[in-house]
C-alpha cells in the first residue's frame, strides 16, 4: 500500500503537469506543450519579452484561466472529500448540503447590492459568498441536529431544503435585478472565461486557510470515522474537530463558488474516485482529491472552450458529461471492494 | 503504571430519565471486573461515565485521586482505553493504520511516528494476533478479526486500564472465548486492569474476577462470581429461573436457565416441602417440584452424591454429610429442624444401607409431628434394602403410621393441596 501510494502520487503529479501544459497550449492558436514549457522557462528566467504573442497569450489569457481551473477543481474536490467524510455519507457535498447555494446567494447579494467599485468589489464577492455559505451551514446544522448529534438523514434533508430555498431566492433576486441580471446570470452559470490573475489572487487565501485546517485535522477526522466515542477516548476533541472541518470546507467552497459560480459534480465524484484508488485515509485523500479535481476541471474547461470554438460550452455541462461515465466505470470495476 | 478508580455515589440522567442511581464501587489495579445486568439496567451508561464520554449528574468518579472531569482528554487517553460498541459502516482503512491511531495521545501533530510508537503498535498487533493482517483492509476481515484490530488499537494506547462495552456481542462462540482468554492473559501477565460490560453470564463468571450486577440503575450485587450469580439474584434481576452448576474446570458458577420467572408463579406462596433422598433417587422428584414452583428443602444428602448436586444446582436449603460416613446424629438433628419448617415430607425411593437408616427415622419423626409424609415406592423397598430387612421394617412402619404411598405421576398434586382435598 505504501509503495502504491508513492506510485499513485507520482502518476498524478505527472498528469497534473501534463494537463496544465496541454491546456495552456490548446485554443484558437495551438501551441505545442514543448513550446509552452519553453515559454514558462523563459518567464522564470527573464520575465516577459514585450511583443511576443505566444508569451502574451500564455501568460495573460490562458495560464491564469488554467491555474484558476486547477485551483477551483482542487477546492471543490477537497471540500467534497471533507463533507463526505465528516457526514459519513457518499451523497454529501457542498451542493447537497446547501453550502454552494448559500455561497451563491451571498455572492448574488454582493453583486446586486454593492455598487461595482473595481478591485475591492471583486474581493467582496467571495466574502459575501463565505457569509452565505456559513449562513446555510448554520441553518442546516440547526435544522439537522437531533439532541446534540448530527444524524446524516436529517442533515441531508435540511441541506436539500435549504439548497432549494436559497436557489429560489437567487431566482427571485434575478427577476428584480434589472440590468444587472446579465452579470449575475453569467456568473452563476459557472465558468472560467474572462478570469484573469485577480481571481487567482481572490481564491488563494480561502483555499490556503481552508486546506490548512483540513490537513491539520486529517488524522483526527480519520479517527472520528471509526467511531466518535472511541475517538473521544483517544483524546480527540470530536465536536470541535467536526465544527472546524465544516467551516473550513465551507470556506473553500465559498472561495471556489465566488470565482467560478456553480460547477457541480466535482465535489461529489472526485473524492469517491480517489477513495477507490488510494483508500479513505484523509492524510492522503485530500492531496489526491486536489490533484484529481484540478486535473479534471482543467481538462473539462479545455473541452468547454474548444469543442464548439469560438463559442464556449458552460463547463458544468462538460464536468457532468465526462464525470458520469468515468464514475460509473470506476464504480463497476470496484463495486465489490468499494465500501466508501 | 496503575489505576485506581473510585466511583462515588454516581447518578446519571438522560433528560428526565434517571439511568444510574447511587453507584458506589472501587476498582483496584489489576482487577478484572465484569459489569452485568439486564437490558436497560445502565451497564453501558456506567461504562461511558467511567470513560468520561458522559458526565455524571451527581456524584463523582475519581481516577488516581483526581475527579475524571478535571482530567484533560489527552492525559486521560493515556490512562483509559475504550473498546466501544458503535461500529461505523464505512471507511476501509488499513489494519496497521487503524492500530497506529492508538498512538494519537502520544504524538505531536505532523511528527512522524517515533520508535516507541512503532514498538507499541507492533506489540499490540502481536498480542492480539493480528500482525499478519497489518496490510489488509478493515473490510476484508471477519467480525472477530475486526474486533481484535480495535482491541489492538486500544492496546497500542498503552494504558493501564481497558474499558470494553460488550466486546463479544456479535462474535461466535470461538471468537468470544478467544477474546476473553486474550483479555485474561493481558490481565494476568501484563497486569492490565480490565472493566468489561458483558451480556453472557457464564463467560463473565468464568473470566471476570469480580462482578458488578446492575438492576434498574442501581448496584444489585457486587463481589466474586459465586456471590453475585445466585439463583435468587438472577430470579429477581433477570426474572428467570436458573440452575447453577460449578464449572468443571475452575468451579465458577455456570448458569442453565430453565423457565421464565413468571412461569413458576402458579405455586407462589405454596408451603415448603422437604425431600429425603440420596444416590440420585430424589433428583427426578426435585426437578419436577422445582419446575412446579414448589419451595423445597432436602436432607440428609452426601456431598458429591448426584442428589446433592441437584439440590445445590437449585440452591436448595439442605443438610450435607461427609462422603462415605454414616449420617451423624448432629446432621440428623439438622434434618429434623428442616422438616419442622416444612409443610410436608417426601421420601424418595432411596437405597437403604446401614449409613442412612436415620433418613427413615427422620420420616418417622415427621409423622409423629403430624406432618403428611409421602412415599414413592418404585422400585419397591424390597429391592432397595441392603440392611438385611431392618430398612424394610422401618418402611412398613411408616406406612402403618399413616404415610401415603403415591406414584411419581401423583407427585404434582402435593403442590396443589386444594385439588388433593377435592379428590
Amino acid at each position: 500500500m505504501r509503495g502504491k501510494r508513492l506510485l499513485f502520487f507520482t502518476v498524478m503529479l505527472v498528469l497534473a503537469i501534463a494537463a496544465v501544459l496541454w491546456a495552456t497550449g490548446t485554443g484558437a492558436i495551438r501551441i505545442s506543450p514543448g513550446a509552452v514549457a519553453r515559454v514558462f522557462w523563459d518567464l522564470l528566467g527573464g520575465g516577459l519579452t514585450p511583443g511576443d504573442t505566444a508569451q502574451t497569450i500564455i501568460w495573460q489569457v490562458r495560464f491564469p484561466r488554467v491555474i484558476l481551473g486547477f485551483l477551483v477543481g482542487a477546492a471543490l474536490a477537497a471540500a467534497g472529500a471533507a463533507f463526505q467524510g465528516l457526514l459519513q455519507n457518499p451523497l454529501a457535498d457542498a451542493y447537497t448540503l446547501g453550502v454552494s447555494s448559500g455561497a451563491a446567494l451571498g455572492a448574488t447579494a454582493a453583486i446586486l447590492l454593492l455598487p461595482e467599485t473595481g478591485l475591492s468589489f471583486t474581493f467582496l464577492v467571495p466574502l459575501f459568498g463565505f457569509c452565505g455559505a456559513l449562513l446555510a451551514l448554520f441553518i442546516v446544522y440547526q435544522m439537522g441536529r437531533v439532541g446534540g448529534r448530527l444524524p446524516v438523514v436529517t442533515v441531508l434533508l435540511a441541506g436539500v431544503v435549504i439548497s432549494s430555498f436559497f436557489s429560489a431566492m437567487i431566482s427571485l433576486a434575478m427577476i428584480f435585478a434589472g440590468e444587472q441580471m446579465r452579470s449575475v446570470f453569467f456568473w452563476l452559470v459557472g465558468g472560467l472565461s474572462q478570469r484573469g490573475w485577480t481571481y487567482v489572487a481572490i481564491i488563494i487565501p480561502y483555499l490556503l486557510i481552508g486546506l490548512a485546517l483540513l490537513v491539520y485535522l486529517a488524522r483526527d477526522l480519520n479517527i472520528i470515522l471509526l467511531g466518535e466515542e472511541e475517538a473521544l477516548s483517544l483524546g480527540v476533541e470530536v465536536e470541535r474537530v467536526k465544527k472546524i472541518v465544516l467551516v473550513a470546507a465551507s470556506l473553500i467552497t465559498a472561495g471556489a463558488v465566488s470565482v467560478s459560480g456553480m460547477i457541480g459534480f466535482i465535489g461529489l465524484i472526485v473524492p469517491h474516485a480517489m477513495r477507490i484508488l488510494i483508500g479513505p485515509d484523509h492524510r492522503f485523500l485530500y492531496p489526491a482529491a486536489m490533484l484529481g479535481g484540478g486535473i479534471f476541471l482543467v481538462a473539462a474547461d479545455t473541452f468547454a472552450r474548444t469543442v464548439i470554438s469560438p463559442a464556449e460550452v458552460p463547463v458544468g455541462i462538460i464536468t457532468a458529461f465526462l464525470g458520469a461515465p468515468f464514475f460509473i466505470y470506476l464504480l463497476r470495476r470496484h463495486r465489490e471492494k468499494y465500501r466508501f | 503504571m496503575s489505576v485506581r478508580i473510585k466511583v462515588h455515589n454516581l447518578s446519571f440522567r438522560y433528560g428526565a430519565m434517571e439511568v444510574l442511581r447511587g453507584i458506589d464501587f472501587m476498582v483496584q489495579p489489576g482487577d478484572f471486573v465484569g459489569i452485568i445486568g439486564p437490558n436497560g439496567s445502565g451497564k453501558s451508561t456506567l461504562l461511558k461515565n467511567m470513560a468520561a464520554l458522559l458526565t455524571p449528574s451527581a456524584g463523582e468518579i475519581i481516577l488516581n485521586g483526581k475527579d475524571l472531569r478535571r482530567w484533560p482528554r489527552r492525559s486521560l487517553a493515556r490512562q483509559l482505553a475504550l473498546v466501544g460498541q458503535e461500529r461505523s459502516a464505512g471507511f476501509n482503512f488499513l489494519v496497521e493504520d487503524v492500530v497506529a491511531m492508538g498512538r494519537y495521545p502520544y504524538q505531536e501533530r505532523f511528527s512522524s511516528p517515533k520508535e516507541a510508537d512503532r514498538r507499541a503498535v507492533e506489540r499490540a498487533m502481536h498480542l492480539t494476533g493480528c500482525y499478519h493482517l497489518r496490510e489488509r483492509e478493515l473490510f476484508s476481515l471477519s467480525g472477530g478479526e475486526r474486533q481484535r484490530v480495535i482491541l489492538a488499537r486500544a492496546l497500542a494506547q498503552e494504558t493501564p486500564c481497558l474499558l470494553l462495552d460488550e466486546p463479544t456481542s456479535f462474535l461466535d462462540l470461538g471468537y468470544q472465548v478467544e477474546l476473553l482468554e486474550l483479555l485474561q492473559s493481558l490481565n494476568r501477565e501484563e497486569g492490565l486492569t480490565i472493566i468489561v460490560v458483558m451480556h453472557d453470564l457464564n463467560l463473565a463468571s468464568r473470566y471476570c474476577g469480580r462482578l458488578l450486577m446492575l438492576s434498574q440503575g442501581k448496584i444489585y450485587a457486587c463481589g466474586m462470581p459465586e456471590e453475585v450469580l445466585t439463583r435468587d439474584h438472577i430470579r429477581s434481576v433477570y426474572r428467570t429461573e436458573v440452575m447453577i452448576d460449578p464449572h468443571p474446570l475452575d468451579g465458577s458458577p455456570q448458569i442453565i436457565p430453565f423457565a421464565a420467572g413468571a412461569a413458576l408463579r402458579q405455586n407462589h406462596g405454596c408451603p415448603k416441602v422437604h425431600i429425603i433422598g440420596g444416590g440420585g433417587s430424589a433428583t427426578p422428584l426435585i426437578n419436577e417440584l422445582v419446575l412446579a414452583g414448589v419451595p423445597l428443602s432436602a436432607g440428609v444428602l452426601t456431598v458429591g452424591d448426584s442428589d446433592w448436586a441437584t439440590a445445590r444446582r437449585f440452591g436448595l436449603e439442605m443438610v450435607e454429610e461427609t462422603p462415605f460416613a454414616p449420617i451423624s446424629s448432629a446432621r440428623h438433628q439438622d434434618n429434623l429442624a428442616l422438616i419442622k419448617g416444612a409443610a410436608a415430607v417426601v421420601l424418595a425411593p432411596l437405597f437403604i444401607g446401614p449409613g442412612n437408616l436415620l433418613n427413615l427415622e427422620a420420616a418417622a419423626t415427621a409423622l409423629e409431628e403430624k406432618k403428611p409424609v409421602y412415599l414413592i415406592n418404585e422400585p419397591p423397598v424390597e429391592e432397595r434394602d441392603f440392611t438385611g430387612g431392618r430398612g424394610i421394617e422401618l418402611y412398613r412402619a411408616l406406612i402403618e403410621k399413616g404415610a401415603q404411598l403415591i406414584t411419581r405421576a401423583e407427585l404434582g398434586q402435593i403442590a396443589r393441596p386444594e385439588e388433593r382435598e377435592g379428590n
